[in-house]
C-alpha cells in the first residue's frame, strides 16, 4: 500500500523518549536509585572445568557490613535451561566455564562486596578442559554434563559425545543429486565467538515487599521469562514475583534469553534480597560480562555443493559444529537455525545437512542478533561465490539463476507467495556500480544475499486504554531499546485513532500489568505487538464510535476520527471531540479499553495456506586490500532489503545500518579469544576491538516494496536480517580484489595477510 | 572519607567528600547525581562517560575524582539552554541517530567540545572528535547525518 493512504505511517516521527536521551535523564537500569539498596556481586569460577569440593563462606560472612552470602545450597534444588535443563542458579558440584557463577554477596558498599568475594574459599578439583567444539565430540574428550542424554533425534549410528542439540535437513536425495553435478565445490569455513557488547552494563535490582512478594528491576529484553525463572529458582510462587523493565541501553539478544543471557543475574539478585531481607542492586562490570554472559558462538561449517554447467544448483551436503559453551543456553536453537541457513534460500532440490550443537568449557551461546544466521551465511554465500568462480560465471548471474520464485519451497518455508531476492540482487548490483565503476589495483566488489525466515514463535497481546482527554496509554509486552516499541508501535495507535503521536504513551513492561510476551527477540516486535496493538486500537476506536453515534445521530460505520475529532464521513462539520466522548464514557463503560492480540498459530496456518512472503536482502561492498599489511578498508557499502511495508523509514534504516555495522565488526575485527585453559584473553574494551566511526563507510540502506509480510499493514521483521550478509559480503569483495578466498573469520590483517601469503601473493 | 573537593559542574559549584580512589564518573553519577554521564567500559575506550573538563573532552572513567578539584566540568545535562536543545541534541533526534540512546550523551559532549573549539570543523576533524565514542546500534550512519545537520544549522 502507498504511504499516501496514511496520515502517520511512513513518516519519520521523532523517537519517543528522544529528548530524555539527548539531555541525559537517568532512565536506564543502571541509573536506578533504589533507597537503602545493598550492593551485590557475584563470585565467578576461576576454572573452566572443575569439581567444587567445598565452599567456605564463613570468613566473608564475618566481615562487618556484609549482609548475606549465598551459594547453590541456599536455593531450591532446581535447574533451568531451554532445550536442556542443565544449569543451577549458582554452580553446584561442578563449574563448566571460567565465569560460571559460584557464590554471591550483598553488603553495605561495593568495596565490602569486593572484599567479601575475595574471602570466599572455594576448593576446586580441576578437570580436563575442552575448548575446541570438534574435539569435544570425540570419545577421548571429558564429559561435561554427566546426566544429560544425547539428543533423541540423533541419526542412528552416529557416535558422538557432549552433543546437546542436533538438526538435520533432508530434502530430496543429496547423494544422487551430487552425482549428477558437472561441478562440485567442497569447502570448510570457520567463525569465532563474539560478544554483543551492548553498552549499558547488565543490572538487576530486587526488593522484598512487606506482603511477601518481590519486585525485580531488570534491563532485560524478556521480562516475562525472567519472572518465570526468578520464581522457579528462588522457590517463590509465580504471582509473588513482579518484574519491571527499565529503559535499556542496547541488547542485540545479549539481554534476551530469559535469565540465561545474564547467567542468572536476576534470580541471584532476588536470592540475595530474600536472604538479606533488604533491597539489593547488582551492576555488572563490562569485563565480567564478556567472560560470563551469553555470546554469538563460533562454529565450523563444512559445505559441498554440486551445480550444472549452466549454473543450476543440484545438490548440497554439509555439516555444522556449533559451540553451545558450558551449558546448552540458546545453542540448539541458534545451531539449528545455522544448519538450516547453510542449506540456503535458493532453489535447491537436494539437501542433506547435519548440525551438531556441542558443549565446551566456554561462555554460553545466546540469541545474539540473527542467532546462527551470520555464521551460516559467511560460509554459504562465500561458497556461492566459489561455485560461481569454478563455473566461470558472474556471481550475480549465478545467484539469479537459482533464486526462488513464487510457489517455490526453501529450507524452512513450505511455499513462498512471492520472492524479492532477485530484485534485491539487481538493485544492489546497480547501486554498487558492478561492471561500471573503475576498480583500482587491490580494490574489489563483493555481494552476499541474506534471508531471515519468519517462522513459528509465541503470540502476544496489547491493551489500548483511552484517557478522558482523548489520549491513549498503551500496554505491550515488548520493551524499547531502539526497537519498534517507541518508534512504529505508537504510530500505529495514532493512525488508527486519528490522534497525534504525542497523545500516545507506550509503557515499559511491568509483569503485573503488561500483557505476557516471550521477549523482544527474533525481529518480532512489529509482527507480534504491532499486529496486537493495531487490533487493540481498532477495538478502542469501535467502542468510541459506538458511543459517539447516538450523539451525532449517525451509525458508527459512517463515523471517522480525524485529528482528535469524531466526524461524519463526508460531513466534517457534524463532529464531536474525541476527548468529550472519552470523558462521557465514564458514565457508560468507565473507560474505553481496547484489546488486541496476535494469534501466532492462526497466522502461521494462514501463511502455510497462502504461502508466505519472507524478508530477503542483498548487500554489496567495495573494499581495498592492503597486500602489505592485510588491512581491509571498506570504501562503500550498500544494503538492499525487503522488509515489507515500512512504518517508520528512519527506524528501519537504523536497524539495517546498525545490524550491518555489527556484522562488519565481526567480519573485520571482533572476536573473543580463549587460551587452552578456557580463559578469555580479551575481556575489556581495550582488547576487544569494535568498529568506530573512522572504520566504517556510511551504510546505504535501501528498501524495496511490493512484498507485504505478515506484520501489520504488511511489515516484516527488520531487526536482525541486516546482520546476516556482511561477513560473506566482505570476504567476497576481498576475493574479487585479490583472487584469494579467506575462509576463517575475522578478516583481520593477520588472517588476510596469512591467506595472501599462503596463496603466494 | 578521605578528601573534600570543590568543583564546578554545568555552572553549579559543588563541594563534596570522596575516597581518593573514586573515579570521576562514579563521583559525578553517585555523589553529585549527574546520571547523564554514562558508565560503561571503565577503561577509557567507549566514550560513554565523556565530559568536558576545563574545555577539553575527557573520559571520566579514567580520571580520578580528586583530579577534578578546582576544575570546570560540563556534562550532557549542561548542554541545553533550559528547554532549548543544543543544535547537536536536536539533530540527533531529527536524524534518527538515537536508537537505544546510551552512547548519545558521550557523542553529544564530544561534538559540543569540537564545536566550541572550531565553528566549522572538517570531516576529518569530526571523525577524529568522535572516533573515541562507540555506538553499537546505529552503525554511525545516522550520526554522520546528525553532525552534518547540526553543522548546517549552526553556520
Amino acid at each position: 500500500m502507498a504511504k499516501a493512504e496514511y496520515t502517520v505511517l511512513g513518516t519519520d516521527m521523532p523517537r519517543m523518549g528522544g529528548v530524555e536521551r539527548v539531555v541525559g535523564k537517568g532512565i536506564y537500569g543502571i541509573d536506578l536509585n533504589l533507597p537503602d539498596a545493598l550492593a551485590g556481586g557475584v563470585l565467578r569460577s576461576e576454572y573452566a572445568h572443575a569439581k567444587i569440593v567445598g565452599i567456605d563462606t564463613s570468613e566473608a560472612k564475618a566481615i562487618p557490613g556484609v549482609r548475606t552470602v549465598v551459594t547453590a545450597a541456599d536455593a531450591p534444588d532446581v535447574r533451568y535451561g531451554r532445550s536442556y535443563i542443565d544449569r543451577y542458579i549458582l554452580a553446584k558440584d561442578k563449574v563448566r566455564y571460567m565465569g560460571d557463577p559460584v557464590a554471591a554477596v550483598a553488603a553495605d558498599s561495593q568495596a565490602l562486596v569486593k572484599e567479601a568475594l575475595k574471602k570466599i574459599k572455594v576448593t576446586y578439583e580441576p578437570l580436563p578442559v575442552v575448548v575446541d567444539p570438534e574435539e569435544t565430540m570425540l570419545e577421548s574428550a571429558p564429559t561435561l554434563h554427566e546426566d544429560m542424554p544425547l539428543p533423541k533425534n540423533l541419526p542412528e549410528g552416529v557416535q558422538v559425545k557432549n552433543v546437546c542439540g542436533y538438526t538435520g535437513v533432508n530434502i530430496g536425495d543429496a547423494e544422487a543429486g551430487m552425482a549428477e553435478a558437472d561441478v562440485v565445490v567442497d569447502e570448510v569455513y570457520e567463525t569465532k565467538m563474539i560478544h554483543p557488547q551492548y553498552l549499558e552494563p547488565r543490572i538487576a535490582a530486587a526488593r522484598p515487599e512487606e506482603d511477601g512478594r518481590i519486585t525485580v528491576w531488570a534491563n532485560a529484553q524478556a521480562p516475562f521469562p525472567v519472572r518465570t525463572e526468578v520464581a522457579a529458582l528462588t522457590g517463590l510462587p509465580l504471582n509473588s514475583v513482579r518484574v519491571i523493565s527499565t529503559d535499556i541501553g542496547g541488547g542485540f539478544g545479549g539481554k534476551g534469553s530469559g535469565v540465561t543471557s545474564s547467567a542468572a543475574l536476576e534470580p541471584i539478585c532476588a536470592l540475595l534480597a530474600l536472604t538479606a531481607k533488604q533491597p539489593v542492586m547488582i551492576v555488572m562490570d563490562k569485563a565480567e560480562e564478556t567472560i560470563s554472559t551469553t555470546i554469538r558462538s563460533g562454529c565450523k561449517i563444512w559445505i559441498k555443493s554440486g551445480a550444472k554447467k549452466d549454473g543450476t544448483l543440484v545438490a548440497r551436503q554439509g555439516k555444522v559444529v556449533y559451540d553451545a559453551g558450558g551449558y546448552s543456553g540458546f545453542g540448539n536453537q541458534a545451531g539449528g537455525r545455522c544448519t538450516q541457513m547453510v542449506g540456503g534460500w535458493y532453489r535447491l532440490p537436494n539437501i542433506h545437512m547435519d548440525g551438531f550443537t556441542v558443549y565446551t568449557n566456554k561462555q554460553v551461546c545466546g540469541p545474539v542478533r540473527g542467532p546462527g544466521g551470520p555464521q551460516a551465511t559467511f560460509a554459504m554465500e562465500s561458497h556461492m561465490d566459489s561455485i560461481a568462480a569454478e563455473l566461470g560465471m558472474d556471481p550475480i548471474e549465478f545467484r539469479l539463476k537459482n533464486v526462488p520464485e513464487k510457489g517455490d519451497s526453501i529450507v524452512g518455508v513450505p511455499k513462498l507467495r512471492d520472492s524479492s531476492l532477485a530484485e534485491t540482487l539487481n538493485l544492489a548490483k546497480e547501486k554498487i556500480g558492478w561492471g561500471k565503476v573503475k576498480l583500482e589495483k587491490n580494490q574489489g566488489i563483493g555481494f552476499a544475499t541474506g534471508a531471515w525466515i519468519e517462522g513459528s514463535g509465541p503470540g502476544g497481546g496489547a491493551v489500548v486504554k483511552m484517557n478522558e482527554d482523548g489520549s491513549a496509554t498503551v500496554h505491550i509486552g515488548k520493551v524499547d531499546y531502539g526497537t519498534a516499541a517507541r518508534f512504529g508501535i505508537p504510530m500505529i495507535v495514532a493512525e488508527v485513532l486519528g490522534i497525534p503521536t504525542d497523545d500516545v504513551t507506550v509503557l515499559n513492561v511491568d509483569t503485573d500489568a503488561s500483557p505476557w510476551d516471550a521477549g523482544t527477540v527474533g525481529s518480532r516486535s512489529m509482527l507480534v505487538s504491532g499486529n496486537a496493538v493495531k487490533l487493540a486500537a481498532e477495538d478502542a476506536r469501535d467502542q468510541i464510535l459506538r458511543m459517539a453515534a447516538g450523539q451525532l445521530e449517525a451509525s458508527p460505520e459512517d463515523l471517522e476520527i480525524v485529528d482528535r475529532q469524531i466526524q461524519v464521513k463526508g460531513a466534517p462539520s457534524r463532529s464531536v471531540s474525541l476527548a468529550s466522548v472519552c470523558n462521557a464514557g465514564h458514565n457508560e463503560i468507565g473507560d474505553v479499553i481496547g484489546r488486541g492480540y496476535f494469534d501466532s498459530k492462526a497466522s502461521q496456518a494462514h501463511e502455510r495456506e497462502t504461502g508466505s512472503s519472507q524478508p530477503f536482502t542483498t548487500h554489496a561492498a567495495m573494499v581495498e586490500v592492503d597486500t602489505d599489511t592485510g588491512n581491509v578498508k571498506v570504501l562503500k557499502y550498500v544494503a538492499v532489503h525487503d522488509v515489507g511495508f515500512v512504518v517508520h523509514p528512519k527506524a528501519v534504516e537504523g536497524q539495517i545500518e546498525g545490524a550491518a555495522a555489527m556484522s562488519l565488526g565481526q567480519a573485520l575485527c571482533e572476536q573473543v579469544v580463549h587460551d587452552s585453559d578456557g580463559r578469555t584473553l580479551n575481556p575489556t574494551f581495550v582488547d576487544y576491538l569494535m568498529p568506530t566511526i573512522n572504520m566504517l563507510p556510511r551504510i546505504e540502506a535501501i528498501t524495496v516494496s511490493g512484498y507485504p509480510g505478515a506484520g501489520p499493514y504488511g511489515t516484516k521483521g527488520a531487526g536482525e536480517i541486516g546482520s546476516v550478509p556482511p561477513m560473506a559480503c566482505i570476504a567476497n569483495a576481498i576475493y574479487n580484489a585479490t583472487g584469494v578466498r579467506v575462509r576463517r573469520l575475522p578478516l583481520s590483517p593477520e588472517n588476510v595477510l596469512r591467506a595472501l601469503r599462503e596463496a603466494g601473493k | 572519607m578521605g578528601l573534600t573537593i570543590t568543583l564546578t559542574v554545568n555552572g553549579n559549584t559543588h563541594t563534596a567528600e570522596l575516597e581518593p580512589s573514586t573515579a570521576l564518573v562514579d563521583f559525578l553519577r553517585d555523589t553529585l547525581g549527574y546520571k547523564g554521564v554514562k558508565l560503561c567500559c571503565n577503561t577509557g575506550e567507549c566514550g560513554a562517560c565523556t565530559i568536558i573538563m576545563d574545555g577539553k573532552p575527557v573520559n571520566s572513567c579514567v580520571v580520578l575524582g580528586a583530579d577534578a578539584a578546582g576544575t570546570d566540568v560540563v556534562t550532557v545535562e549542561g548542554i541545553a539552554d533550559g528547554d532549548e536543545l543544543h543544535p547537536v541534541q536536536q539533530a540527533f533526534i531529527d536524524t534518527g541517530a538515537v536508537q537505544c540512546g546510551y552512547c548519545t550523551p558521550g557523542f553529544i559532549v564530544s561534538l559540543k567540545a569540537l564545536l566550541d573549539r572550531t565553528k566549522s570543523p572538517t570531516a576529518e576533524e569530526v571523525e577524529e572528535a568522535i572516533s573515541g565514542n562507540i555506538c553499537r546500534c546505529t552503525g554511525y550512519t545516522k550520526i554522520f547525518d546528525a553532525v552534518e545537520l547540526a553543522a548546517k544549522q549552526m553556520s
